[in-house]
């Protein structure tokens, strides 16, 4: 869709299996990262996100697939447990990275003169960074890693945890990444920021559960998803969420056509990213024994514009 | 106050490096410092003055003796200097109707050896003086004199053992309880202890009464090592000794939650607790006399336990010194333990006991009305 | 009715630093109170004073219509947002812990679903279930009061609406729930939002009544961070919002013109709580 950018090169991983002693941490994951544009991978604690950012980030060697990654010194990584010294203030902490990158001195101040700016952390460049709030140290940790411009920026959960105000300033920085043609690979848990990117992988326990663009993954949600003011009672309780105080109702239909129940009639609703992962993580649990369907589906079949 | 000393419990037995620790480490601990307290020396250095000092360097002649000076034309006073400036570890003064013996008893070990070799050597002087060697007819007296100078109780190894009994104890006891409250904080548990309907003093409790358990084992086996490998006597009431260690495992690991309270990091934690171990091991009446401390810092060992179970342990285990003639140790370690368990209650009592309390219980409740 | 948690004007001071000031707030049963604000609006402290762990510097706080003390803990449940689990523990041995201390006799079940983890160290398990786990523990003694500070963080989207049904069900049992999150998506499950801004409350309501009938220019333009740079640089305020771009207190004319011939639709949308949220905030600091 982004024909001009598309140009550039595509990071990513193939089928990456990853194992920690005896658990598996990633089984066949892949993605794609291209250059100028911000990939999400989804899922909760647990599911492997950590450990796919790890691969990327060249932190981890996977124990079979390939990674495609950009040499270290051109690929930025924000850790987890962001990698910033607490003892050191804002502007040491970008001096020591500027070095670090051998950056020439002006340029690197002037940068993290920038960014501080937009991310609203000018007045705290003095101060010492393990005295800053989460988000302020989000937003300086993620500065750090973006501030040699780097091809690759790999963010482990930046915003987790992070206030409102702080997450805007975040993405901006996200954005401001993406403007200047650096490929960025974001974990989160949050379905309106995975909404935002341009495509979207979701990993539930070491696989990948759905992925594609976002408007692709809600076109290939199986079934039919209705709104209904009350939890349903039976078997149906199970395929039910509650969402924004009223209930969702997810209905499979057999291979059926989907057009039998159309939209506005019978509660019958156009889902959005957080209904279409929800329902594929339903059908993996509702449907263990029976075929999970479209719901795995890659939907790289739909291709083209959205 | 049960499901705390339960959940410790727990903790503490799915830490096995922790437990591990406490249980063999004691044992090493006092096996170690047992046996450096008694390492034997094996050459005593003396000086001879008077008259007949080459007569006596003669008889002392052995390898258990290094003779460094032979002064006929000295006395007394030249050899008190010898020992005083720590030139010698013995002197000898003849000249008088017995030679006079002088031994160094601040230099603890090396008297204890002086004594044993002297003893060893009686024969050449009771025995056959004319045979010594010498023979200059002058006869040399029967059985020296000897005096022992700057320490003249002589501490000996059975005097060491109870006491380190103590400083094993405090050791273990100390670091270990000093971690507990930490890791709570650490780990954002103690707010929720904190938001739970317990008492300070539950929380208190709970948090001694295992390690309570284990240290009293731990002072069980220590005992028997010392008594078994160092052959320390054990002449007093049991009961009586008993109830002293425990009272004084109390306050030490009173201390611990003390220090472990106000501390924000286990790496505070642990340096407090050195700070409170330094001067037991240095003051406590171990190592040096509790008379021959500065009266500067004196009244530091009077604020520690470790200088009443000293009293304590050395009186029962040795002297077989009944309860009433010990009253005043016993009775200062109850007083550390009420002002140690005030203390850690204080501070957990900021943590736990409800706020908010303190003002406005005036107007309306707040909980009807405000709704505007 | 009597509310289950109320504070009367109350305020906080550490020193010359007001993290709270002259708030107002009451939890009914059966209710869902959020409690919404920035990084230092002072929730955390507003929380903790409703629990008890610090005092008031004006103002009075009561817990089921007394003052907070040994007694209302007991008919209190409280999630942490670190959960406050021992790590070291199973989650068997977590709930017999608790339900010790909160008396209830019989330990609190485990959900179903945790029961096969039942037998491993809370610390080794992921933290979705720790999560459970924790609610579980909390709801155990059948709590008046809920107080969760940010219960679904690092959730994923199905475990954060079971997580929200296992809230409404304890709301629906008669409990009063006051609950702080950062997700505005999340506030809708409230019926009553408390925003905070600057240790004040600066907006109460339903979210409707909250948002009002603000309008903001939405822009969705077919790459995103294009749009991005040319709002920037046109000096006007943009927040990403999904794929598309929202740019809050503008005028649609202004914004056609400053995206240039950049193909994208531009057009006037209500506004969200989160922007409503922004104005808020942005007001109070500039204040």
């Amino acid at each position: 869709m982004t024909g001009a950018e598309s140009g550039q090169v595509t990071w990513g991983a193939t089928e990456l299996f990853v194992s920690h002693g005896r658990t598996v941490a990633l089984r066949g994951v892949s993605l794609s990262a291209p250059a100028g544009q911000v990939t999400a991978v989804v899922g909760g604690d647990g599911a492997g996100k950590t450990t796919l950012l790890r691969c990327m980030a060249g932190s981890l060697a996977p124990g079979s697939g390939t990674v495609r990654r950009p040499p270290k010194e051109r690929s930025g990584y924000f850790p987890a447990s962001s990698g910033i010294y607490e003892d050191l203030t804002v502007a040491e902490n970008l001096d020591f990275r500027a070095n670090g990158y051998g950056l020439p001195r002006q340029v690197g101040r002037d940068r993290a003169a920038e960014y501080l700016e937009r991310a609203g952390l000018s007045a705290a460049s003095g101060r010492l960074a393990g005295q800053l709030s989460g988000g302020m140290r989000q937003k300086l940790a993620v500065i750090a890693a973006m501030l040699h411009h780097p091809d690759l920026l790999v963010l482990d959960e930046p915003t987790t945890g992070v206030d409102p105000v702080s997450r805007s300033g975040l993405w901006w920085l996200i954005a401001r990444a993406a403007a200047e043609g650096c490929a960025v690979v974001l974990a989160t848990t949050y379905l309106d920021e995975a909404e935002r990117c341009t495509a979207v992988l979701v990993l539930d326990e070491g696989t990948e559960l759905v992925s594609g663009s976002p408007e692709q993954i809600v076109a290939a949600m199986p079934g039919v998803l209705r709104a209904v003011p009350f939890k349903p009672e039976g078997e149906a309780a199970a395929r039910a969420w509650r969402r924004a105080g009223r209930w969702r109702r997810w209905d499979p239909l057999s291979g059926q056509d989907t057009d039998q129940a159309p939209v506005g009639r019978g509660g019958v609703i156009t889902p959005d990213l957080q209904d279409a992962v929800t329902v594929a993580a339903l059908a993996r649990q509702v449907g263990q024994d029976s075929d999970p369907g479209p719901a795995v589906l890659a939907g790289q079949h739909q291709g083209g514009a959205a | 106050m049960w499901a705390m000393i339960v959940k410790e419990f727990r903790q503490l037995r799915r830490d096995r490096r922790t437990l591990a620790m406490m249980i063999v480490m004691p044992v090493i601990l006092l096996v170690v410092l047992g046996y450096a307290a008694s390492f034997d020396v094996k050459t005593v250095t003396v000086a001879v003055s008077g008259p007949q000092a080459s007569v006596v360097a003669g008889l002392l002649r052995s390898p258990s003796f290094d003779i460094t000076q032979i002064a006929p034309g000295q006395g007394r006073t030249w050899a008190q200097d010898r020992l005083r400036d720590g030139n010698d570890q013995m002197a000898v003064v003849t000249g008088g109707t017995k030679p006079l013996v002088l031994i160094d008893g601040s230099q603890l070990f090396a008297a204890r050896a002086a004594l044993t070799y002297l003893a060893a050597l009686e024969h050449r002087f009771s025995g056959a003086p004319g045979a010594a060697g010498g023979g200059t007819g002058s006869g040399l007296p029967v059985t020296p004199k000897v005096v022992i100078l700057y320490n003249p109780g002589l501490t000996t190894s059975d005097i060491m053992i109870p006491g380190l009994c103590g400083v094993v104890l405090v050791f273990v006891g100390t670091i270990i309880t000093s971690l507990g409250v930490v890791r709570e904080r650490q780990s954002g548990t103690l707010e929720q202890l904190a938001v739970m309907p317990l008492r300070p003093r539950d929380v208190f409790l709970g948090k001694i009464v295992p390690y309570f358990a284990v240290a009293t084992v731990d002072l069980a086996i220590v005992l028997a090592v010392g008594v078994a490998i160092f052959g320390v006597p054990f002449r007093g009431s049991p009961a009586a000794f008993a109830l002293g260690a425990l009272m004084f495992l109390f306050v030490t690991l009173g201390i611990g939650v003390l220090i472990s309270s106000v501390s924000q990091n286990q790496g505070q934690a642990i340096q407090l607790a050195f700070m409170t171990l330094l001067p037991q091991v240095l003051l406590s009446g171990l190592i040096f006399p509790l008379s021959s401390i500065a009266a500067g810092v004196r009244w530091i060992a009077y604020l520690l336990p470790l200088t009443y179970f000293n009293e304590i342990s050395r009186g029962i285990m040795l002297r077989a010194e009944p309860i009433a003639s010990l009253w005043q140790p016993f009775v200062f370690l109850a007083v550390l333990g009420a002002v140690v368990v005030t203390g850690a209650t204080l501070r957990f009592r900021a943590y736990l006991a409800p706020a908010g309390r303190e003002r406005g219980r005036k107007a309306a409740p707040v909980t009807q009305g405000a709704a505007a | 009715m009597t509310s289950l948690a109320g504070c009367a004007e109350v305020t906080k001071q550490f020193g010359d630093f007001t993290a709270v000031r002259d708030v107002s707030l009451l939890v009914q049963p059966g209710e869902i109170v959020g409690l919404l604000g920035a990084n230092g609006a002072g929730k955390t402290t507003l929380i903790r004073m409703l629990l008890g762990l610090i005092g008031t510097s004006r103002g009075r706080v009561e817990l089921f219509g007394e003052p907070p003390s040994r007694q209302t803990r007991s008919r209190l449940g409280y999630v942490p947002q670190g959960l406050g689990l021992y790590d070291d523990m199973t989650p068997a041995e977590n709930m017999q812990f608790s339900a010790a201390i909160f008396g209830t006799g019989a330990v609190g079940a485990l959900p179903e679903a945790l029961g096969r983890y039942a037998a491993d160290l809370v610390g080794s398990l992921p933290l979705g279930v720790q999560r459970r786990v924790a609610f579980a523990q909390a709801l155990a003694h059948r709590p008046d009061l809920l107080i969760l500070d940010e219960p679904t963080s690092g959730v994923d989207p199905l475990g954060r609406a079971r997580l929200w049904e296992t809230i409404a069900e304890a709301a629906d049992g008669g409990a009063g729930v006051l609950v702080t999150t950062h997700y505005m998506e999340e506030a809708q499950e409230c019926g009553r939002l408390v925003i905070m801004a600057d240790g004040r409350v600066v907006a109460e309501g339903t979210s409707a009544q909250i948002v009002g009938s603000g309008h903001v220019v939405r822009v969705d333009a077919e790459s995103w961070s294009k749009a991005f740079g040319a709002l920037e640089r046109a000096g006007l305020q943009v927040a990403l919002a999904g794929r598309g771009l929202r740019v809050p207190g503008a005028d649609p004319g202004a914004v056609r013109a400053a995206l240039g011939d950049l193909p994208a639709t531009v057009r006037q949308v209500p506004a969200t709580l989160e922007e409503r949220f922004f104005e808020l905030t942005a007001q109070s600091e500039a204040a």
